[in-house]
């Protein structure tokens, strides 16, 4: 069970390694969620995310992932029906493969991420370095190969899988819970879910500077997040 | 438990998809008792895909909840025979359907028709180049039926689908603004073309400096009011951006559902099980004939349902999985070449190229449809000489504006990292200017890839999963990079581009990969034909083992076109329809002489 704990604690450790007192806006996408618990994650496994999703999506003059909620999606993920392995074929036996393959690790993504995050955590922490030896670490695992040490998680595809995760979590619609007050919406221009361009398509060059607006018409924090359907 | 005996029918379909509920409509209208046997649930356009819940990129694009579940049913893959195939255990590369309308309702609606040429592609390139031209390792045929037999059913499926786009040879007469490149259409589309967003725009202008012929994707999302021959009314597309992967809540892009079900479900002669999941189908003791199929119902049970007709409209490579598990037909065998079904798996050949703009130019990119593209057919099938080349078909250069989904498209110029402060700036810097180019490019057959069954891995079902051997043959690898290069030329000749990035996926070099995604276009396995030696089926889609097996799809491809498969297969089952209704009914044999 995932231990109580405050994410502003946590994500306020992270700020104090590097990656986040260095940060453009003051405060995170945590502050109002504070106080609930992780749905999946432990808190050593929400900080060693924040500091690698990060590094993949760092703070400028817009939101870094952390503070898009990239943490909190992966959470949400992990807890639910693709963190345990919906839509992926688990028939034994295993074996690596070539990339062209695809995923061929031996356990759902939830338990990847669990045994990666173990297998790394177990080599050195990475929040406790600063943010160059952040990005360091991050370029060192993208060019890894075989397992990660002592364990049977494939390298490339616990990165691949991260990588992905936190791309999903800055643009996917707020109600998985990432994507933080449309922050990676309103960083590209993508208006949303409600789309209706018959009248708009052909005047060409024209700005379309109408606000980002989610399938649940821009209602949060998550009051009201929607589970992934299984199957 | 032994199965349960259902009372026979006159005709059982394996598959509600495009082909299974349009032969449903025409034989049951025919006076056959059709009963469907669809493995996934029933949905419709109306309750399951309104917008903005279907606007989900996540669920629908990311998490694929409209296509088939791996974990019930999948394949294995291997680029080669000396390598071990490992699962599919996630879907990537290419998404199959399951569920009321298959596939067919999230396709984009790129609705193309196959070149006379193509059809008669052997011959063709003999005639022309001669005897020699074509390498000696691509087994590369003719269909067995031609583009003259197939023009009136390509002709109503486009109505069917009220397709929009300008006819560029209208009986003959070369039309400019069309396709000229095109076989002689019998009338114009039904729907004007699509309006154009300024990339695509862009590109047809440069194409057209450059002496190329450009024109509208021929599209299947309406452009205005319109009732089909069926009945169904459909209503113009509103540019949602939300097209291929999802379905269309404003009944804008003609599916199976709204253009077929809908007129046929109350039919007296239409039945269709949902959650029935066909496990075999079953033989007479003399093996001339199919009897029927045994299938999982919804409740868990096994049935056995006879069948005087059996058609098989599953996905391609589900109706080749069928196949082999059943015993229909001789499997083929790579060591000795002989054998026809698995033969002749083909995929497409698909090289991408990306324009990017300056800030002048506002792209909007999700302002898109499926099927919204300006295209050149300059360099498709054998609409160019050949002669020096080196290799043998083609493909079509389009600019499209289908999606701006921010996880799935994310365009950044070459040289850009994938992550960190450069790609972020990348992202967001491009995401509104950006043309998206592709080359859609022909896909030949060869001895080496093919399909056939695993001997480790296992379905939901306990039955052996198919076996996927297929990698990029020279020949295509060479036609890709040349035709990619030709989409280069254009790109940087467009107005407004600052730099051009070219990926070409069947590059020297790499091999075929099944992560990303590719397209929904695998074709052969089944292939259509008038030497059982090398079809499976006939030039009518009869089976020519089992003369009560009709087979549709693009299973029966004898190599894959440069176009997308819909229009070319459902011209085919339109004409396997017509010739079960007037001929084979009447008087069940083997329409051709082994």
């Amino acid at each position: 069970m995932p231990a109580e704990y405050s994410r502003r604690a946590v994500l306020g450790q992270i700020a104090l390694g590097g990656a986040l007192a260095t940060a453009g806006p003051a405060g995170h996408a945590f502050a109002a969620l504070d106080d609930r618990p992780w749905f999946f994650l432990t808190d050593n496994e929400a900080r060693w995310l924040a500091a690698i999703v990060d590094v993949f999506i760092p703070a400028d003059e817009y939101p870094s992932a952390t503070q898009a909620g990239v943490v909190d999606y992966i959470d949400f993920q992990m807890a639910t029906h693709y963190g345990k392995g919906a839509r992926l074929y688990l028939q034994e036996p295993f074996s690596q493969g070539a990339p062209e393959q695809g995923y061929q690790a031996p356990c759902p993504p939830a338990e990847l991420l669990r045994r990666g995050i173990a297998a790394a955590l177990a080599e050195g922490d990475v929040t406790a370095q600063d943010a160059a030896g952040r990005e360091r670490y991050v370029q060192a695992m993208s060019e890894a190969q075989g397992n990660i040490d002592d364990s049977d998680v494939p390298v490339g595809t616990f990165f691949t899988e991260l990588l992905s995760l936190t791309n999903e979590g800055c643009f996917a619609d707020p109600i998985y819970m990432g994507n933080n007050a449309y922050a990676g919406w309103e960083m590209v221009g993508f208006p949303g879910a409600h789309a209706y361009y018959l009248s708009f398509v052909d005047k060409h060059n024209r700005p379309f500077d109408k606000p980002p607006m989610g399938i649940a018409h821009g209602e949060y924090p998550h009051t009201f997040p929607r589970i992934v359907g299984g199957s | 438990m032994a199965p349960t005996t259902l009372p026979r029918t006159d005709v059982l379909i394996i598959g509600g998809g495009w082909t299974g509920l349009t032969a449903a409509y025409e034989l049951a209208h025919a006076g056959q008792r059709c009963v469907i046997l669809e493995r996934g649930e029933h949905r419709h356009d109306a309750t399951s895909f309104a917008g903005p819940e279907e606007h989900d990129e996540m669920k629908y694009a990311i998490r694929h909840h409209h296509m088939v579940d791996v974990t019930k049913e999948t394949l294995t893959f291997r680029n080669d025979r000396g390598q071990q195939a490992l699962p599919m255990r996630r879907l990537g590369s290419f998404l199959p359907g399951s569920g009321l309308g298959g596939a067919g309702i999230h396709w984009n609606g790129q609705l193309w028709r196959a070149l006379p040429s193509d059809l008669e592609m052997r011959t063709h390139y003999e005639n022309r180049y001669g005897s020699q031209f074509i390498p000696e390792d691509l087994s590369v045929q003719d269909w067995g039926v031609t583009y003259d037999e197939l023009e009136p059913h390509y002709d109503f499926f486009e109505q069917i689908c009220g397709a929009a786009g300008y006819a560029g040879n209208l009986q003959g007469e070369r039309r400019d603004g069309g396709n000229v490149f095109e076989g002689p259409r019998s009338q114009d589309y039904p729907n004007p073309a699509m309006k154009q967003p300024i990339s695509n725009t862009l590109f047809g202008r440069s194409a057209e400096s450059m002496g190329l012929h450009p024109f509208p994707i021929p599209s299947a999302n309406v452009t205005r009011e319109y009732e089909n021959p069926y009945g169904a009314k459909l209503h113009p597309c509103t540019y949602c951006g939300f097209c291929e992967r999802f379905g269309c809540g404003y009944f804008a892009k003609a599916d199976p559902i709204i253009c077929v079900y809908d007129r046929v479900k109350e039919h007296e002669n239409f039945e269709i099980r949902f959650e029935s999941q066909v496990l075999r189908i079953e033989k007479s003791e003399d093996g001339q004939t199919a009897t029927g199929a045994l299938y999982l119902g919804p409740d868990g049970r096994e049935y056995f349902q006879p069948a005087d007709t059996i058609c098989m409209n599953a996905y391609a490579l589900w109706n080749v999985h069928l196949m082999l598990v059943s015993g229909l037909g001789k499997p083929y065998d790579p060591k000795t070449r002989t054998g026809v079904v698995g033969r002749n798996y083909a995929y497409q050949t698909i090289a991408s190229v990306d324009a990017f703009f300056d800030d002048s130019v506002i792209t909007n990119p999700f302002m898109g449809a499926g099927a919204l593209g300006v295209v050149v057919d300059d360099y498709n099938g054998d609409n160019f000489d050949h002669s020096d080349l080196g290799f043998v078909g083609g493909g079509y250069i389009a600019c499209k504006q289908y999606h701006g989904r921010p996880i799935g498209y994310q365009p950044v110029p070459e040289g850009t990292p994938r992550w960190g402060l450069e790609w972020k700036r990348a992202v967001r810097e491009n995401y509104g200017h950006h043309g998206d180019i592709v080359v859609h490019g022909s896909s030949m057959p060869t001895p080496e890839n093919y399909l056939d069954l695993d001997p480790t891995w296992t379905d939901a079902f306990g039955r052996p999963l198919l076996r996927m051997t297929f990698n990029f043959p020279d020949n295509d690898r060479r036609m890709s990079d040349y035709v990619m290069h030709r989409a280069v030329e254009i790109a940087e000749n467009m107005e407004h581009v600052r730099s051009v990035k070219s990926t070409n996926l069947a590059a020297v070099g790499s091999n075929y990969n099944i992560v990303p995604y590719q397209t929904t276009h695998n074709t052969g396995g089944a292939v259509i034909g008038t030497d059982p030696a090398t079809s499976a089926v006939n030039r009518y889609g009869q089976m020519w083992d089992h003369h009560n097996v009709f087979v549709f799809g693009a299973c029966l491809f004898p190599q894959n076109l440069g176009y997308n498969p819909t229009g070319p297969l459902m011209g085919l089952a339109y004409w396997t329809l017509h010739h079960m209704k007037n001929d084979y009914l009447p008087n069940p044999r083997p329409l051709m002489d082994a």
